[in-house]
């Protein structure tokens, strides 16, 4: 068990590191990024940018520094500068980016004019990182600072700021799925073909088939804005609380911030979430409950005369939450990931709408943290399961 | 005393009177039985004709605007022309009718192209993987492990992001967007963008069908049917094609069926959450995305696209479903 628990850690490094790689290389490789708009801006005389304001813009995002030493300062930190080992310097005259390029006007086999970088002007070494900005690197915790969103504080402030707002939201969903999701995919197995298993099955297809962004819509519509106008009692659409104090018909004035006003804040956007998840984990565990009943034990037990209500729970029942119990591992991701869809309905200030706004702001260091806990957090849940099953399944051997 | 070896004769009343079934005809009979599957079937015929004949039946052009018409109500004629805005127009004065039947157009023409690339690719690689096994089968399963640790959406995001914001980092050749153009009456530029959407949907669709065809193929090799094809001195590529592909179509077929669903779903949410098809092209998901603001005083304008996302997500699940039934019982849960 030792040495397969060391060999999978091994594997999930390699792994990690690749995700890491893949996702870095697919923000980054991408022309446009962050500098998309400045060559125009940097063309017309209203904005006056010059070519140092250029140079320094193109610092600040490390864009001047080529690809492998930006992976490498995001990653572990460095090179961050001189590299001194005992007197020596190492590597003084490697080139490691280009601070201003040479750039020229081609025209293509289109027609039109295309800038093409033909050369470097002044590159740069590893001394002329001493002075700039560097993180002490993703594996070592320090995500860096953003760019856009909350410029130059770190990424770890976004996060911590939005992760409660996540696991509350994210935490209440689960809950309640499991909490409605098992009972119903077991008792829709036990009585399968009934009137009620028919009714959980369509339930079922319903919820796989609803799009979240149309039944958050229609939640708003129906829960919000009708009641709203008819003078009912309304939930709030949006956010994750009020800025100011309202009224809501029979309950009275509603003090911003207060515990009721969130609880509020929080009935919709959980309602969402919980629809797909109760009809996935009703779907799963009514298939895994009834691949269990018709095992072999199960009649065994019957034949013994044990009473169906034993035969179900202990005997069934706990065969069957094996493949559940490592199945919901997965959770632990998407607690911290947050859900992007729902999130953006009720612009629900959590991850997932971060997420969001750092895509389309080109705020890299952020979405880049995002993606890589998010890869860490599957991968160890990965892991977790494996362990899980040889716990809860002694059937199962590693080696 | 002689013992006789020869088989009695076979009289006339011992033959099989049930006539034999062709297998397309068990298989219709046993999709009937599903219901809600023929329900869902005349369904999705009738969205697919109205999307055919879009522009026969839509009376006006789904980038027309109609200057000062902002918000017209349901049934509102135009003045100069006497048509009817049967949906009332949107908020810059286009007929909401038009743009609803021009967008199923598109959207499931990406769905059902999304779903034919991914599903041929995902066989392939998955047969090969499978029959072989080898260093393909350890790379491709490495490979899809590796993908499952990127969290689907937000790669699907950035994908889709970075090849919209980009429009040569791919070259997609003029005659695949000349068709691809005309099939969703779009002109070229339009039509790269649908383009590159199926593109992001099948690169990250075919893992699925890869996975599940592997499957089916590793049981499959070592039957014994397989090894009598073997053993009359059937080539590999033979059995692959004439006997792996041909029994795995079930799963394959069901699982396509609702990857379309999942796919109809997934564009839209792209073009909801602004990284999809962008705005004058017309698609159920930005149409909803972009009358979302106007929902506290007109909230059919994001409700209308959102009815038929649901209806054919809805529809394709239980055809999926009718389809296991009908193909191979046994896959029934």
């Amino acid at each position: 068990m030792t040495g397969y628990l060391l060999r999978r850690i091994l594997q999930m490094v390699v792994v990690l590191f690749l995700s890491a790689v893949a996702t870095y290389a697919l923000l980054n490789l991408a022309p446009g990024g962050p500098m998309s708009g400045l060559r125009q801006q940097a063309q017309s005389t209203r904005f006056r940018i010059t070519e140092e304001d250029m140079i320094r813009i193109r610092a600040y995002y490390e864009l001047d520094l080529y690809l492998p030493i930006r992976f490498s300062r995001w990653l572990i930190g460095q090179p961050n500068g001189r590299i001194i080992i005992g007197e020596n310097e190492y590597f003084p005259n490697m080139r490691i980016g280009c601070n201003q390029v040479i750039e020229k006007e081609v025209l293509n086999s289109a027609g039109n004019y295309e800038t093409q970088v033909t050369g470097c002007q002044k590159y740069i070494f590893l001394r002329d990182l001493e002075g700039r900005r560097t993180s002490a690197g993703v594996l070592f915790g320090d995500f860096g600072a953003s760019w856009r969103l909350n410029r130059d504080r770190p990424v770890s402030d976004l996060i911590v700021g939005r992760l409660p707002k996540t696991l509350l939201l994210m935490g209440l969903a689960l809950l309640i799925s499991f909490v409605i999701g098992v009972p119903l995919g077991i008792i829709s197995a036990v009585r399968q073909y009934s009137k009620l298993d028919y009714a959980v099955t369509s339930f079922a297809f319903f919820g796989s088939a609803m799009p979240t962004f149309f039944f958050g819509l229609l939640l708003i519509m129906l829960f919000s804005i009708l009641p709203k106008g008819a003078g009912l009692p309304y939930l709030p659409p949006g956010s994750s609380e009020a800025v100011r104090n309202y009224t809501i018909p029979w309950l009275g004035t509603i003090t911003a911030g207060s515990t009721l006003d969130r609880g509020l804040h929080l009935i919709l956007p959980a309602a969402v979430l919980s629809l797909a998840y109760v009809a996935g984990w009703s779907r799963f565990v009514r298939a895994s409950m009834l691949d269990v009943l018709r095992q072999d034990y199960v009649r065994t037990a019957r034949a013994k005369g044990l009473f169906e209500r034993v035969v179900i729970t202990k005997h069934a029942l706990r065969n069957a939450l094996i493949p559940f119990v490592t199945v919901a591992v997965f959770a632990i991701p998407t607690l911290f990931a947050g859900a992007i869809i729902t999130e953006s309905i009720f612009s629900w200030p959590g991850m997932g709408r971060l997420y969001i706004l750092a895509l389309g702001d080109y705020d890299y260091p952020v979405a880049m943290a995002l993606l890589f806990i998010t890869a860490v957090l599957t991968v160890v849940a990965t892991l977790l399961q494996d362990i899980l099953y040889t716990i809860v399944d002694p059937r199962i051997r590693f080696s | 005393m002689s013992t006789s070896t020869a088989p009695a004769q076979l009289l006339a009343s011992d033959a099989i009177l049930t006539p034999e079934e062709k297998m397309w005809k068990v298989i219709l009979r046993r999709f009937r039985r599903h219901k809600l599957a023929m329900i869902s079937t005349a369904v999705m015929g009738a969205i697919l004709l109205v999307s055919l004949f879009a522009q026969v039946i839509s009376p006006f052009e789904p980038a027309d605007l109609a200057v000062g018409n902002y918000f017209l109500p349901f049934g509102a004629r135009d003045e100069a022309t006497g048509l009817v805005h049967y949906l009332g127009t949107d908020n810059i004065g286009r007929d909401y009718f038009t743009r609803i039947i021009y967008a199923g157009r598109i959207s499931l023409t990406v769905a059902l192209t999304a779903v034919l690339i991914s599903t041929l690719i995902g066989v392939a690689v998955g047969a090969y993987a499978g029959y072989y096994g080898g260093w393909v089968d350890s790379v491709l399963m490495r490979f899809v492990d590796f993908m499952l640790t990127i969290p689907f959406l937000p790669l699907l995001l950035i994908l889709s992001s970075m090849l919209l914001r980009n429009e040569n980092l791919i070259p997609i050749p003029e005659p695949i967007l000349r068709i691809s153009g005309s099939v969703m009456l779009l002109d070229m530029r339009d039509a790269r963008q649908a383009v590159i959407i199926i593109i992001v949907l099948a690169a990250t669709g075919w893992l699925q069908a890869a996975r599940l065809m592997r499957g089916t193929v590793l049981s499959l090799r070592n039957q014994t049917f397989t090894e009598a094809a073997r053993a009359m001195g059937a080539s590999n590529g033979r059995i692959i094609l004439s006997h792996m592909i041909p029994n795995s179509m079930a799963p394959i077929i069901v699982d396509a069926t609702l990857a379309l669903a999942g796919f109809i779903i997934l564009e839209a949410a792209l073009s909801f959450l602004g990284f999809g098809i962008q705005d004058p092209v017309p698609t159920w998901g930005n149409m909803l995305a972009g009358t979302q603001t106007y929902m506290f005083d007109r909230p059919w304008l994001p409700l209308i696209p959102g009815i038929p996302i649901f209806l054919c997500a809805l529809a394709f699940n239980f055809i999926g479903d009718g389809l296991r039934d009908a193909l191979d019982p046994r896959l029934k849960l």
